[in-house]
């Protein structure tokens, strides 16, 4: 075959063919035998082959190295936390098809770290092992707003659902991780795991009951629970001069700040209860309550229902009109005792009456509603959530502006009112040139 | 459920309403199925407040049947929930006895829908709007002849442009579409992005005002009761996501209509992704059944 158009350099002949008889395809002149010129040796075109690395079996046969890197974590991290085989290969499976998934291949390693540590976390939750998310957190050594965020949009991708976890299920773990246990402290500030665990669980049962946890992150009420638990265990002075701050410092625990909050409010529902303990003679207060919680939490029941009946007649004595009128009113109600629902009952009963009542109490609602909330419902019940009782004040709504068709004329005055006049514009754009010359200038 | 259990169950929903005067050998279901149909008559004369397209989600078979006197409050929560809920969730029927949340009630009538009318109404807080102008605008004009507007090209592609009255805001785009929102009810929306049109056309633009909708409608109110979260997301679990380690409140994700209610514990409901206001009413509906049942527990 004949390449046309060149002319061969040593003979000056046009009479150049192309050779593929050998593996390197050369163009050589018939007459003289020189070679014109050569192809390259190898056959990979220049910039690589024409199948891309991730088109070819390889990626299939030999898996991402940061799936196997993600997988390993899974595994290292189901080792710290002593997770049976069951949730780790659960979690590993999770991972692997998340992993896959669109949104996420292409992230970051640390999210991709984080997906690993919330396959873990929903492995756990699913199989029953009580663990919160702020662990994973600090195992990952990541921000929990991120983790958080990892985990939400992995549950949606994989569309699962994980149990609720309950805060009296995760304390027993959460109070292993205090040490104050004989040998590592004092006597006088010692105590046994398992004596405080059985305090801070019923302690955290009682907060339960008393809207103290519900909405509320579950750990800085652990730590008001264990705390309040070791101090009443043994109140004696050493134990009650301590401060949470030094409580933490002891127990080589970090200190959460609503701790301090969380104290407070339980001590509130101890001092609810005490109060109703017959043979106590002082009154109670924050600082007397911590004595008596042992036979609050023993007889808290009986304390409960007695602490309701006495606020009924309170609430009663004070307005015996407001309590008819009075929106259903909320009681705490143990699951127990049949004793105080009857009590919530016979008091709500007031509060049932025929539909023609029930709407004006409605009205009456409504009206309010509109108004500042003054009659607020929290204040007026023995147990509340603490959000509802220390209400935030809401700034006046301005009065909804009634009548409003859409089709209104609109006045051409009011829309002038919206539009630069032509020296305003003129002034604004010289100061915008002004500003951003100068800027410009600066950097 | 064991025999206990079930007797609470009972002494529970009796002891909820001192009108009802019948002693346990009474046959329950009859009792209670009469007198559903005429609690709702009395209610649906009585409330004036509920809009019309709430009322006619009533069987109209009900208005047949004779009024006999008893007036129950709303004690079987379960039941307005079960004739809204179209999924598939037995749970939902039940009204979370602490026993045993998932045992469903001995099913007391055939589904009539009953309408409970809880007597609040959601307020609107925010309608968002959109709307095309119809013709390409220049962003950089604009905001050089408007006194309310803002363009930062490098953090956001679009004019931010404000008007007093009604008090909304408006995102502008250069493409000559237009987002409103920050307004209370439909009308004023309509009327807000009306205006924001008025003005774009003022500067010079053919601006006109076509394919305006209302994309997403946001209410709020108080149920004036705290709930319990943790209950509530042990019997829905399938439309529930509470976690109190990222957000104090319960998102529950209504089926139908298609509705996504924040519950927090104060008992204050916050209701978002209507098109229309009939979805947000008939969705606190549905749930306020729900929530009381999770009252005295």
């Amino acid at each position: 075959m004949f390449a046309a158009g060149l002319k061969c350099p040593g003979c000056g002949s046009s009479n150049i063919v192309d050779d593929d008889l050998y593996c390197q395809a050369q163009l050589v002149c018939v007459d003289c035998g020189s070679v014109v010129s050569e192809g390259t040796l190898a056959d990979d075109p220049v910039g690589g082959t024409d199948v891309s690395y991730s088109r070819t079996t390889a990626v299939t046969k030999k898996p991402c190295l940061n799936l196997i890197k993600g997988l390993e974590r899974v595994k290292e991290m189901c080792r710290i936390l002593r997770l049976n085989s069951e949730i780790e290969d659960l979690a590993l499976t999770y991972f692997r098809q998340a992993y896959q998934q669109e949104s996420f291949i292409n992230v970051t390693l640390q999210k991709k770290e984080v997906l690993a540590g919330c396959c873990v976390y929903v492995s756990c939750r699913q199989r029953d092992w009580p663990i919160t998310l702020g662990t994973i957190s600090s195992l990952l050594d990541a921000d929990p707003t991120l983790v958080g965020g990892v985990y939400q949009e992995m549950i949606k991708i994989l569309n699962i659902q994980a149990p609720f976890v309950s805060i009296a299920d995760v304390i027993e773990a959460h109070v292993q991780e205090y040490k104050i246990s004989a040998q590592h402290v004092a006597k006088e500030l010692a105590e046994d795991s398992k004596v405080l665990t059985k305090r801070a669980v019923a302690l955290v049962e009682l907060a339960g009951d008393s809207w103290i946890v519900t909405g509320r992150r579950p750990l800085p009420i652990m730590m008001a629970a264990t705390y309040l638990a070791w101090q009443s265990l043994n109140p004696n002075k050493h134990r009650l001069k301590l401060s949470l701050d030094k409580f933490c410092h002891l127990a080589k625990v970090q200190k959460r700040k609503p701790a301090v909050m969380r104290i407070t409010e339980l001590k509130e529902v101890l001092c609810k209860l005490g109060r109703e303990l017959p043979w106590v003679r002082e009154t109670v207060t924050q600082d007397y309550v911590v004595r008596l919680v042992g036979d609050i939490l023993e007889h808290r029941h009986t304390l409960l229902t007695r602490a309701l009946r006495t606020h009924e007649t309170a609430m009663q004595a004070d307005c015996p009109q407001a309590s008819a009128l009075n929106s259903p009113t909320e009681e705490v109600a143990p699951s127990q005792c049949s004793e105080s629902r009857d009590q919530t009952a016979d008091a709500s009963s007031a509060l049932q009456l025929c539909p023609t009542d029930r709407t004006e109490n409605q009205e009456e609602e409504d009206s309010h509603q509109t108004e500042d909330p003054e009659p607020n419902w929290g204040k007026r019940v023995l147990f509340a959530p603490p959000c509802v009782v220390h209400a935030k004040r809401r700034r006046a709504e301005p009065p909804p502006v009634q009548n409003v068709t859409g089709d209104e004329e609109i006045s051409d005055s009011e829309i002038d009112s919206y539009i630069r006049t032509p020296q305003e514009a003129r002034a604004f754009a010289l100061m915008q040139k002004a500003v951003s010359s100068s800027g410009s200038g600066n950097s | 459920m064991d025999d206990l259990a079930l007797e609470r169950y009972f002494d529970d929903s009796i002891a909820n309403d001192s009108s009802y005067m019948v002693e346990e050998e009474l046959d329950l279901q009859s009792s209670l199925k009469q007198s559903h149909a005429s609690h709702t008559n009395s209610r649906n004369s009585s409330n004036l407040l509920v809009p019309a397209t709430a009322a006619t989600h009533q069987n109209p078979e009900l208005d047949v049947l004779e009024d006999s006197g008893i007036n129950l409050d709303n004690s079987l929560h379960g039941m307005a929930a079960v004739k809204r809920q179209v999924a598939v969730d037995l749970g939902s029927k039940s009204n979370a006895s602490p026993f045993c949340p998932m045992t469903p009630m001995t099913p007391m009538t055939p589904m009539t829908p009953v309408t409970e009318k809880s007597g609040i109404i959601p307020q609107l807080q925010n309608i968002v709007s959109t709307v095309n102008l119809g013709c390409p605008l220049d962003l950089k004009f604009i905001a050089l002849q408007a006194r309310n507007a803002e363009y930062n090209p490098k953090r956001f592609a679009a004019v931010i442009m404000r008007i007093r009255e009604p008090r909304t805001t408006a995102l502008i785009f250069s493409s000559g579409k237009m987002v409103c929102t920050g307004a209370k009810c439909e009308e004023q929306s309509r009327l807000a992005a009306r205006k924001y049109a008025r003005v774009v056309q003022k500067l010079g633009f053919p601006a006109r005002f076509l394919d305006f909708k209302i994309q997403n409608m946001v209410a709020s109110c108080d149920v004036c009761f705290p709930i319990r979260l943790e209950g509530l997301v042990l019997t829905h679990q399938q439309f529930s996501s509470y976690e109190p380690e990222l957000f104090p409140g319960l998102i529950y994700r209504m089926v139908k209509p298609r509705i996504v209610l924040l519950i927090f514990v104060s008992g204050k409901v916050v209701l978002t992704g209507a098109k229309e206001r009939a979805e947000i009413y008939e969705a606190f509906e549905n749930i306020y059944p729900i929530l009381k049942g999770f009252r005295k527990q």
